[in-house]
């Protein structure tokens, strides 16, 4: 439910005074902070996004984005899709060299990079006028080779872990696992005990894509080096795979291996799951299908691995790109501007999903007694999502430490990471035949798009 | 008496048979050139070049998109899935639509109830289907997991075991989920067809046929069989068609999960075309559907004017 607390005088007139914010202020029913435009705009625009997995943000996105329209005389339609529509719909549109303006992605787009505008301006913008942009934010749409931001990363998504405590209680774990091989002995211990695996997706899915890296990661590998160079092939990620090996023969079941962007949610709420590691959605969802289990579930920091390292992908990330086709380019960059001054809207009507990319545009997330500290979404207890206070610390995105460039995509497109541990857990490869053939598959892949020229430039 | 155009001066544009023929056939011309013919011919264009999604423009021709494709494990198992999926599916639809014809070409009260039922899925949107299919095989919430279960198939000592199916997230089963589901979408169209064969046999031949005092089968593989052949042949190489191509219910169901082990031609292209952003690779993958369906459109064309000369 939309509780109009966070919304206050004090806040509003706090947007206000963000990043030196000029010109005339419109107070619209959604106390819109109305930034002047840099230049005149005009015509329509037309703006493609995924449906929100909250729906309340589209149904405050929508009319947001009309009454921009109305004060600066543009005409805006917003299109939702589903959003494993959005790059089949935004090929067709690159192909026909028609459709929308602004398209929102929730994964680095740097594949389509040819076909897009350099938002460098509007970043530079962004920057001058809110402050920093999370690092994330910029690996995932700036291209080092071309030196190009092809795309605007206005938020991210946390992808914590979530467990039900009344599991780990029985097994002497009140806080869950704090590292992967607390899980493995808990995980184990609980679907002996109690009955209940675990998820970890290992299928062609963006969750089990996530969580692919997450692991790899923790455990001191990596997909490429900072020079985009494949480095998959390392005994660290070996170890990762034995270890999801071994997680998947004592703690989970084949349902990981049909893994969809909805499992987390469903076996969370079914009670079939001690432990996933997901967004607050599957949360969110079980807060208003049961309250009194949602209770249950509580949000924890990342795993560590073996070496103490502690890194988990963002869960997905919204950025918008500006097709060369775009007929009204200008009003989609001013538009990108206006989103980003509201952004404490945009994060409290996506009930504190998606965070925001400049942490000044929405300090009632992070200030103390903040929206973190105090859900005003009923959390109960009330402080349960104070550990995302530094999200920000341990999320990273995909390519880490490179940037989150076209090969990478591929990669991300096709699934290989997942597979990869997939082909040792159902024991079809050993670990280091997996990891090997995943090594082949994405040479083949890093050699194609440095031929296309849009990676390899910091070698 | 001349005709009201010869009355009017000669015949008029319509009379001209010349004229309404190339009319009458331009519309299915301009379909298949615009929808069929151009993206053919720009799939293979695109499969000898280095396109992406981001530069859909052709800026050099190379071999090396076919090699990649080659070299790609999840290419050949789609390969081989698309030719097992099709047979298995096609074999199966071909034995199941023939009973279901003969059953519908009797007598019997309720028949139009029975045939509307059959209708249903092929008149329903396959990828609405196909989420209530995902729903049915559920690894929780499935509601045959919970008949299994209800009926002692499932639970502590029971055939199954303890734990729920997971339809999806094994090979075998999943790879028998999504031919299963195929076979309940393509049934409809082929009984239909065979139907319409079934009805075709003349009164008198039947009769013969019982007053000869022959037995169902042998009257069945010896007489109704010949004649119903060719449309016979009609429904499996349409059914072959739909089957080699479709991508929906991969997608939709298991992704061609677990691991790729459902994966087929039609849904690896478009995961590695589209979503992967290498359009090049998409299309070199599909084109690998073409010898295919070039062998089967031959086959139908030669049924059809073999019907024809008889």
């Amino acid at each position: 439910m939309l509780k109009r607390s966070g919304f206050s005088r004090r806040n509003f007139l706090k947007g206000l005074g963000l990043g030196g914010l000029v010109g005339a202020s419109a107070v619209s029913p959604t106390f819109q902070v109305m930034a002047k435009p840099s230049q005149q705009v005009s015509g329509e625009l037309r703006i493609l996004q995924w449906s929100h997995f909250v729906p309340q943000y589209d149904r405050w996105f929508d009319p947001f984005a009309r009454y921009w329209g109305e004060v600066n005389g543009v005409n805006v339609t917003v299109d939702h899709i589903n959003l494993a529509e959005i790059p089949a719909a935004t090929a067709a549109e690159i192909a026909a060299g028609e459709g929308h303006d602004l398209i929102e992605f929730l994964s680095p787009p740097a594949s389509f990079e040819n076909s897009l505008m350099d938002l460098s301006d509007v970043v530079q913008e962004a920057r001058t006028r809110f402050g920093p942009q999370v690092g994330l934010g910029e690996r995932s749409t700036f291209n080092p080779t071309t030196n190009k931001f092809f795309g605007f990363c206005h938020g991210w998504v946390p992808d914590p872990g979530n467990m039900r405590r009344s599991m780990w209680e029985l097994i002497g774990m009140p806080e869950g696992p704090k590292t992967w091989q607390e899980l493995l002995e808990g995980g184990e211990r609980i679907l002996n005990e109690q009955g209940v695996q675990m998820g970890i997706g290992m299928s062609n899915e963006l969750d089990s894509n996530m969580a692919a890296r997450a692991l790899i990661w923790s455990f001191g590998g990596a997909e490429q080096d900072e020079s985009e160079r494949v480095t998959i092939n390392s005994p660290e990620t070996i170890a990762a795979v034995a270890y999801m090996k071994d997680l998947y023969e004592r703690a989970m079941t084949p349902e990981v291996f049909s893994w969809t962007a909805a499992s987390n949610n469903q076996l969370l709420i079914a009670g079939q799951a001690s432990y996933i590691l997901n967004s607050i959605s599957a949360y969110r969802t079980l807060q208003k299908v049961d309250a009194p289990v949602s209770d249950d579930v509580f949000v924890t920091a990342p795993l560590a691995g073996p070496n103490g390292v502690s890194l988990v992908s963002q869960h997905v990330i919204p950025i918008y790109i500006v097709p060369n086709h775009a007929k009204n380019p200008d009003a989609a960059k001013e538009f990108i501007l206006h989103l980003v001054a509201n952004y404490n809207q945009a994060v409290f009507n996506s009930e504190l999903y998606t965070f925001p990319a400049f942490f000044n545009t929405a300090p009632q997330l992070l200030e103390e007694g903040g929206w973190l500290d105090v859900d005003p979404f009923g959390s109960r207890p009330i402080n349960k999502l104070q550990l995302l206070k530094q999200a920000e610390s341990w999320s990273t995105t995909i390519g880490h430490p490179g940037p989150a460039n076209a090969a990478i995509g591929e990669v991300f497109g096709t699934f290989i990471l997942p597979n990869m541990f997939a082909k040792a857990a159902r024991g079809e490869m050993t670990p280091e035949a997996a990891v090997a053939d995943a090594e082949a598959q994405m040479n083949a892949i890093f050699e194609r798009w440095a031929a296309e020229g849009l990676i390899g430039g910091g070698r | 008496m001349g005709t009201v155009s010869e009355a009017r001066g000669g015949p008029k544009l319509l009379d001209r048979e010349g004229f309404l023929a190339v009319a009458m056939l331009m519309p299915a011309v301009l379909y298949i050139v615009f929808l069929v013919g151009i993206p053919f011919v720009m799939a293979v264009l695109f499969s000898f070049s280095d396109v992406s999604v981001g530069s859909p423009t052709i800026d050099r021709f190379t071999l090396e998109t076919f090699n990649d494709v080659i070299n790609d494990p999840v290419f050949r198992r789609s390969l081989q899935n698309s030719f097992v999926f099709t047979l298995f599916a096609q074999g199966l639809v071909l034995i199941l639509a023939t009973v279901l014809a003969i059953l519908l070409n009797r007598n019997f009260r309720g028949k139009w109830i029975v045939r509307l039922l059959i209708l249903l899925p092929w008149a329903t949107p396959i990828a609405i289907g196909a989420i209530n299919w995902l729903w049915l095989l559920d690894s929780v919430y499935s509601p045959l997991t919970w008949i299994l279960r209800e009926v002692g198939l499932i639970g502590a000592g029971a055939l199954l075991g303890p734990r729920n199916v997971i339809w999806l997230g094994q090979e075998t089963l999943a790879m028998a989920s999504i031919i299963a589901i195929h076979v309940w979408r393509m049934l409809p169209l082929s009984t239909v067809i065979i139907l319409a064969g079934l009805s075709s046999i003349p009164q008198d031949i039947q009769d013969a046929v019982q007053v000869d005092g022959a037995s169902f089968l042998r009257g069945w593989f010896q007489v109704t069989l010949p004649l119903i052949r060719p449309i016979l042949m009609v429904a499996m190489l349409f059914g072959i068609i739909f089957s080699f191509t479709d991508m929906t219910v991969v997608h939709v169901l298991t992704r061609g999960n677990p691991n790729n082990t459902t994966q087929v031609l039609a849904s690896w292209a478009f995961y590695t075309g589209i979503e992967g952003g290498s359009l090049a690779k998409g299309a070199a993958t599909a084109i690998f559907l073409m010898p295919v369906l070039l062998g089967v459109a031959i086959l139908m064309l030669r049924v059809a004017r073999r019907t024809e000369v008889r």
